[in-house]
């Protein structure tokens, strides 16, 4: 009795499955007309803050909903109730979300009748970064407090965003914070990045945000369209 | 640390290579981390090591090729390799840049062993 060791050749990524499955989402995601936004940031940044200011803008206006992902509780799912729908994704001790936990929190929504969706990952500048939760755009916010010489420190999640959201500007005063240095530390990593600075608290640039999002979801239904012509006769 | 949850993925991967291979055994999983993968390497290493008993790839080693994080310059087509993640060509200075290679976790390939005997075709 002899043995035989054979080579199987594979040469994928491990994640590309999930990246095939985020890709057909994010196809039908646009057909439906709803703009996925992967909200991304350490902890305490302001992603619910924001998110409530951009609700509160919106409202009577725009349909969006809210995928929140947090280790524990449904505190932030609380907050944003009375704006928007919004389903509450707890991790248990997970440090970021994936597919399955996203479209577990679709089905939980019911109504797939979104023109936005923002999905607000946990509190992590590291693991986040790299998971397609088959968004349109992926937005890291970067609270003033925090410091300006981070970007360089997560290449990862500065490289794979679309935007950066610079927020807590009611605090600029008073911390050692340049946003125009934030700004140039990042696009060293990321050129194409779009900025902005924002105040949730006092709606500082809620406007000027909402607008880019509008934006971003017209071109999305433009590309949709010109698919459709090319492909239907 | 999300390391343990893609050395899970990968297993599972691994495991399904198995079927159609009837009584083979994983000897050895090689895989590719670039410095862009978001995985850190000891930690793939250990989380394999707790887990790969547990799984049909029981006694299966892991062996990790570490590869440079590689790009191509949009303006110039010079083609290098990106030092500190500093974005920019170091032949034109630009920072429009595409990565090529080194921002994946990889399966590179899988050695089964097969207790079968070796049987020799007739000519």
């Amino acid at each position: 009795m002899t043995s035989v060791t054979t080579t199987i050749p594979v040469n994928r990524d491990i994640k590309a499955e999930l990246k095939r499955q985020a890709e057909e989402m994010r196809c039908d995601f646009a057909r439906r007309g709803t703009l996925v936004i992967n909200m991304l940031s350490s902890p305490g940044a302001g992603k619910t803050s924001l998110l409530e200011a951009t609700a509160k803008h919106w409202r009577g206006q725009r349909r969006m909903a809210v995928l929140v992902g947090d280790l524990a509780t449904d505190r932030d799912a609380q907050r944003l109730a009375p704006h928007c729908p919004v389903e509450q994704l707890t991790t248990g001790g997970a440090c970021h979300l994936e597919i399955p936990l996203v479209q577990r929190g679709l089905e939980k929504l019911g109504s797939n009748d979104f023109e936005f969706l923002f999905i607000e990952n946990v509190g992590n500048l590291v693991c986040p970064a790299s998971h397609d939760l088959a968004e349109h755009l992926r937005v890291v916010l970067l609270s003033v407090t925090e410091g300006d010489d981070k970007p360089g420190k997560y290449p990862k999640m500065f490289r794979t965003s679309d935007a950066v959201v610079i927020s807590k500007s009611d605090l600029l005063p008073h911390v050692p914070f340049s946003v125009d240095a934030a700004i140039v530390d990042a696009r060293l990593i990321q050129p194409d990045l779009e900025t902005f600075t924002v105040c949730a608290l006092t709606d500082g640039g809620i406007e000027k945000w909402c607008q880019f999002l509008e934006r971003a979801r017209d071109r999305m239904i433009s590309a949709v369209n010109v698919t459709a012509e090319t492909v239907t006769p | 640390m999300h390391e343990a949850s893609l050395v899970r993925a990968l297993l599972t991967q691994v495991g399904k290579l198995l079927t159609g291979h009837n009584g083979a055994t994983v000897e050895v999983v090689r895989v590719e981390i670039g410095p862009l993968s978001g995985v850190e390497p000891t930690l793939v290493e250990i989380a394999f090591q707790q887990q790969v008993d547990a799984t049909p790839c029981c006694g299966a080693t892991l062996k990790i090729k570490e590869v440079p994080l590689t790009a191509v310059c949009r303006d110039c087509s010079n083609e290098f390799n990106i030092e500190s993640f500093r974005f920019q060509c170091i032949a034109c200075g630009s920072n429009q840049v595409r990565i090529t290679h080194g921002d994946e976790f990889r399966l590179l390939d899988v050695e089964l062993r097969t207790a079968s005997p070796v049987t020799t075709q007739p000519n």
